[in-house]
């Protein structure tokens, strides 16, 4: 039996996503929908390994918008919902968000939304937060793994109440950190779907789910805007809003998230629990005004710390503002101020650095020489790890084809790249072959726009990168524009086998489900060329093979084409820990830094398969690392590396 | 039931290359101290750093609550390095003179050492920084353990087992048992297991 | 000679859009790779010295010291450069039959000099389609399928490393007056190595005025005629001024020279060398018949070839006429004064000894060609 269904009285060591998945049992969900992003993968997963048990239907759907969709059906249906991605999700999810904040809900549903300060996993720190008051809905914040827990149970509670759905938003130092959780019950639900709509128009418990009538903003806009109203009263009372500290602290920190816990630490390291309190605020939106307006009185200095935007800062100021002739002038330090960083996540030493600022003290924890010492030998001693590629990855060949034949070209050819692992051709690793980087699915885009600038002079070979899961997710559109407007560009979609770099997950391209069973699949090939692109299939790993076919697509063919570069993960079920060949150099034969080759093996090709030996001048293969691909036997010009079939 | 901290919370590190084993050896870990009554929290790094990058696991021990995920500056108690050079990196940010570091001495190149762009350094050299900044260290090569045993992950829990029998905690092989038995197969259990007796039955202190 | 690396390479021949896509530096390592008639470096080396600045024909190219190399004496003044005899040629009696371009004299004695062993292979240049390729050949017979023209130019010395690099020993090599002189710096062996011999058997030089650049003369062909039916293209000799294009469909299209001169890369203006100096021998046109050829014959090597070729009936040679000759030394001389001045006036010739230099020669060689009228 899964831990996570157990129900032993005892403490669990469970990851913040852990925590959110419990507690969404615990409060009664029926159906879990979203799409991989790292750090929200987790809650998905864990609760697919008990979906038979716990009678869920859990759902990785093609992108964010339609698992929000498919979520939002199930609330439609009176059944409990939720749906989880990373805050870029939320961006591609925003349109119907916003619409379904607009109709409401039924059956309890939130949205959980795990954002990534400092940008660990992400090519971008965008804030998900804000999306909680553009559309109107109430945002929850849990502060520690239990509060995880419990949070995401009370939401499902909170959001039958006011009848819309809830955002619980998390961040990588949560939803991937671990601590203690105690469980709670795991109700008997009787789930049965009902989607109820012969109603009036105008009645969103029984009649059609609608955003709005047109041009009639008062009918929908006006209760969804009572709704937040009556969210507002009920975090009044909140049990998740907590204070600790003096009655009336020299210093007032209001906080949410992780960033509780380091002010909590921070406040232990300065021996300040006697002159500085916390309010740990759960409810961020909307604010609860007398318990704002309660805390501003007690306090004349407050410390805002939050990660990345002064959401929560700007909002506090604002009731400040208001409540001004209540409370009495505050001054308030945070982001504006320059005492907490606008830019990256937070920790302990940040706010630390913030409180000894305000309080103008010092805080030493080692001895200056100490310090110096320490900073010496990072410089000098420990080499920098580089994002690189696994051993016997396929976008490793990809990218040398693709750059060598772009090379060959010579007609300053580029790459637009996209979200995956093979952004790591921004980088040396990838050959320095991707020149532009955005979101999911865009690099199709920007190069069905590049396609069309022949009349303006560009006369460049346009290629665009993407991964199988990202065709599906958000490139399809772009191939389909590109065909319908003749833009000559070619997409190159490096088909891995499943969805890589959040954990190999499984999408519509695979016939199998997040429950593991067998579904259909679609077949790329088919779809492009059914939406009418020239289409060719090659193994990334035959060189010869694909060069010979890429030079032919962007010098011959016309319109737009899609070559699918075709190879498993070497992290995938498929490969893992089944090399093809056993690989070995001739240190005979290895020409090593000499003219005719100057190591392209370990200093252009990079596999962490291959090592340099600078004592013999030789290369190597790795033995502990190698993944049996044999594509550096291809590209040893002397031959020395050898390849043999494994049996 | 929770016994007395020398200090609380206690802050141990573990950290290693992606693919290490490191989140591993940190939840078993953390679940064998939670087995024990202890409030524990855990901070990572993985994602994309997974792909060959630097992996850290903040591990803070504590009888009064949860703390911060991520361990503040020079505050470590203990450091277990899956890879040598590691072990300079988190020294250098949360070591201290007093601080415990056992160090596998087994290295995992990085690209930019494989590219020749920079030097490794030797393991004389790695030894000696890492003794200046903290004289209480222990070097063994636990990936040659872990190999003898069949898979080089397993260094990370041979590198736990030299831990437990410096008393940390009081800590043995039956919570490692109670941490995992439920929660991996048999195969895996009775490797784990040899490969924290393992390192018990290493010499030093 | 100096010699550096791939990155002095890059600055002083491919910046400065003076290469003319030999292939001298192709296919000795994985850096330098031709494509289409273009050059092009797929990664970084760092080489300080290497082969690829060792063989290219654009730098460092001391005149004196190749011809001291090749012939006992320093470079003069001479616009065909130092021979033994110049004759007309064209294939022999063992021949008939068989489709040459002009005379067919190149093909016979590559021919000849592989059934007869003075070559162990020879590296030709064939084509796909319309694009030359680069072949390495070994059997006598699959000399003739390369025997046509090209006009636009060809990496075959990259065949020429492919070829040393699979164990050939006396390489037999039709190639045009860039490549030569990278074959005769090749023969110096510029990076000293140890056990060098000699890897040609049998160099044999083409006149040559300019090559196109593919790139440029496929779309130029492609807007006026079907490429993939083309057969042979051929420039005839003065006084004709136009390209045939032959194919196989129907009339051979008439293309004036002027049209086509206007497609000449830059890169040609800076070459001196009409006919080939360094070769062992030169086969060119022959003014007013088009089935002969100009034979120039400047080695002992060459020499001692071309005798038993035509004593085994392989080729045919007669006296060259004066006024042949005289035209031929007026156009090659011509040639090579326009270019020695044009190299000379951009500074790029006898530079400082500190500094990259794309010839060298002396002084006063330099003086009296560039001042002939």
């Amino acid at each position: 039996m899964s831990y996570l269904i157990e129900n032993r009285n005892t403490d669990y060591l469970l990851m913040g996503n852990e925590a959110i998945a419990r507690g969404a049992l615990e409060g009664g969900v029926h159906v879990v929908s979203g799409y991989p992003g790292t750090p929200s993968s987790e809650i998905l997963e864990s609760l697919s390994e008990v979906a038979t048990e716990r009678n869920l239907y859990v759902e990785w759907s093609i992108n964010e918008k339609v698992a929000l969709e498919v979520a939002s059906a199930a609330s439609f249906a009176g059944l409990r919902s939720m749906c989880v991605m990373k805050q870029n999700g939320v961006n591609v999810a925003s349109d119907f968000l916003l619409h379904l904040a607009s109709s409401g809900t039924r059956g309890g549903m939130i949205l959980v939304a795990c954002d990534d300060p400092g940008a660990l996993s992400s090519v971008n720190e965008g804030e998900s937060r804000p999306f909680a008051r553009l559309v109107e809905i109430p945002l929850l914040e849990p502060g520690d793994f239990q509060e995880a827990k419990d949070l995401t149970k009370w939401a499902f509670e909170l959001s039958e109440e006011i009848r819309n759905l809830v955002m619980i938003r998390s961040v990588t130092r949560m939803s991937h950190a671990s601590g203690n959780v105690r469980y709670g019950e795991l109700p008997h639900t009787h789930a049965k779907a009902d989607y109820r709509f012969d109603g009036p128009l105008t009645d969103p418990e029984t009649g059609p789910v609608i955003s709005m009538i047109v041009g009639v903003s008062e009918l929908q806009h006006g209760p969804q805007q009572e709704k937040i109203r009556k969210a507002a009263a009920i975090f009044e009372e909140c049990p998740f809003n907590t204070y600790e500290g003096p009655e009336k602290p020299d210093l007032l920190i209001i906080t949410s998230s992780a960033c509780t816990l380091y002010s909590k630490e921070a406040i232990r390291l300065l021996d300040m629990k006697e002159t500085v309190g916390i309010l740990k605020l759960a409810t961020t939106w909307p604010l609860p005004p007398r318990l704002i307006k309660k805390h501003l009185c007690s306090a004349e200095k407050i410390l805002v710390v939050e990660e990345v935007l002064p959401i929560l800062e700007e909002n506090i100021k604002v009731l400040a503002a208001e409540m001004v002739h209540e409370t009495g002038p505050v001054i308030f330090y945070g982001k504006n101020s320059g005492h907490i960083p606008s830019v990256g996540e937070l920790n302990t030493d940040i706010v630390i650095s913030a409180l000894s600022a305000i309080f103008d003290i010092r805080h030493e924890v080692v001895s200056e020489s100490f310090a110096k010492k320490a900073v010496a030998l990072l410089e000098h001693k420990a080499p920098v790890r580089g994002l690189t590629m696994c051993p016997g990855c396929p976008h490793r060949a990809s990218l040398w084809s693709i750059h060598n034949v772009l090379e060959m070209d010579g007609r300053e050819g580029f790459v637009c790249g996209d979200i995956g692992c093979y952004v790591a051709g921004l980088w040396p690793g990838g050959f320095n072959t991707i020149k532009t980087l955005h979101s999911m699915g865009s690099g199709s885009g920007v190069a069905s726009g590049f396609g069309k600038l022949k009349q303006f002079g560009m006369d460049q070979p346009v290629v665009a990168v993407c991964g199988d899961s990202t065709f599906f997710h958000a490139a399809m559109p772009a191939l389909a524009n590109a065909i319908h407007n003749n833009s000559p560009f070619t997409m190159i979609i490096l088909d891995n086998r499943g969805t890589a770099m959040t954990g190999f997950q499984p999408h519509p391209g695979i016939p199998v489900n997040a429950g593991g069973e067998t579904v259909p699949s679609l077949e790329i090939a088919d779809i492009c060329g059914a939406m009418g692109a020239k289409v060719e299939i090659r193994n990334p790993f035959d060189l010869e093979e694909t060069q010979k076919t890429l030079h032919h697509l962007i010098e011959y063919e016309e319109g737009t084409k899609v070559l699918i570069l075709r190879q498993a993960c070497a992290l995938s079920p498929e490969r893992k820990d089944k090399p093809e060949y056993k690989m070995v150099v001739d240190e005979e034969i290895c020409i090593g830094e000499n003219c005719g080759c100057n190591r392209i093996c370990t200093r252009i090709f990079g596999c962490p398969g291959l090592l340099w030996d600078r004592e013999k001048g030789v290369s190597k293969i790795n033995d502990i690392m190698c993944a049996g691909c044999g594509v550096c036997a291809d590209i040893c010009p002397a031959g020395a590396i050898k390849k043999k079939e494994v049996v | 039931m929770a016994e007395d901290l020398l200090k609380d919370p206690y802050n141990i590190i573990i950290t290693g290359v992606g693919g290490q084993g490191n989140v591993m050896s940190s939840r078993i870990l953390g679940n064998m101290l939670v087995g024990r009554g202890y409030y524990v929290t855990i901070g990572e790094t993985f994602g994309a750093s997974q792909r060959g990058g630097s992996v850290m696991s903040h591990i803070r021990v504590s009888e009064k609550s949860i703390w911060s995920p991520q361990i503040p500056e020079y505050g470590a108690d203990v450091i277990i390095a899956i890879e040598p050079v590691e072990a300079i990196r988190v020294l250098a940010r949360y070591g201290n003179p007093n601080v415990k570091i056992l160090c596998n001495s087994h290295p995992v190149y990085p690209a930019s050492v494989i590219r020749g762009e920079i030097d490794y350094p030797s393991p004389e050299t790695i030894e000696s920084s890492v003794r200046d900044l903290a004289p209480d260290a222990l070097f063994t090569d636990a990936t040659e353990i872990a190999v003898g045993l069949g898979n080089p992950i397993l260094a990370g829990i041979v590198l736990l087992g030299a831990i437990c029998r410096t008393g940390i905690f009081s800590l043995d092989r039956n919570d490692l048992h109670k941490a995992i038995t439920q929660r991996l197969e048999q195969e895996q259990v009775k490797l784990n297991m040899a490969a924290f007796d393992a390192g018990f039955r290493l010499p030093g202190d | 000679m100096n010699i550096f690396g791939p990155n002095e390479l890059l600055k002083n021949v491919t910046d400065r859009n003076l290469c003319t896509g030999c292939g001298a530096c192709v296919d000795l390592c994985p850096y330098f790779k031709s494509y289409k008639g273009k050059t092009a470096m797929l990664f970084s080396c760092t080489i300080p010295r290497g082969r690829c600045f060792a063989y290219c024909p654009r730098l460092e190219v001391d005149l004196d010291y190749l011809s001291e190399d090749s012939f006992g004496k320093p470079y003069g003044t001479d616009p065909l450069g130092f021979y033994r005899s110049i004759v007309i040629s064209r294939a022999g009696g063992k021949f008939t039959g068989n489709t040459f371009q002009a005379g067919g004299t190149a093909s016979a004695l590559l021919y000849f000099a592989l059934e007869n062993g003075y070559i162990d292979g020879a590296v030709l240049t064939g084509r796909d389609g319309i694009l030359p390729t680069p072949r390495i050949v070994t059997h006598p017979e699959d000399v003739l399928s390369c025997a046509l023209s090209k006009y636009t130019a060809a990496p075959t010395l990259s065949a020429v490393n492919r070829a040393l690099s699979e164990g050939l020993k006396k390489i037999g090599v039709v190639s045009t007056p860039c490549q030569t002189l990278s074959t005769a710096l090749m023969r110096t062996n510029p990076l000293e190595e140890n056990e060098f011999t000699d890897p040609f058997g049998l160099v044999v030089g083409i006149f040559c005025t300019w090559a196109l650049d593919f790139r440029v003369f496929e779309p130029f062909m492609a807007s006026r005629v079907d490429i993939n039916t083309i057969t042979k293209t051929d420039i005839p000799p003065p006084p004709a001024e136009v390209m045939e294009i032959h194919t196989n469909g129907g009339e051979a299209l008439s293309i004036p020279l002027d049209e086509i001169r206007a497609l000449v890369p830059d890169a040609c203006l800076y070459c001196m060398d009409m006919t080939a100096e360094f070769s062992d021998i030169s086969v060119g046109v022959l003014e007013d018949d088009p089935g002969g050829n100009t034979l120039i014959i400047r080695t002992e090597r060459g020499e001692m070839i071309v005798d038993e070729a035509v004593k085994k009936g392989y080729l045919v040679v007669d006296d060259m006429p004066e006024r042949n000759l005289m035209h031929l030394k007026d156009a090659a001389g011509s040639k090579k004064r326009q270019a020695l001045k044009k190299a000379y006036e951009a500074g790029m010739v006898n530079t400082s000894e500190d500094t990259i230099s794309y010839l060298r020669l002396h002084t006063e060689t330099l003086e009296k060609i560039i001042s002939r009228e």
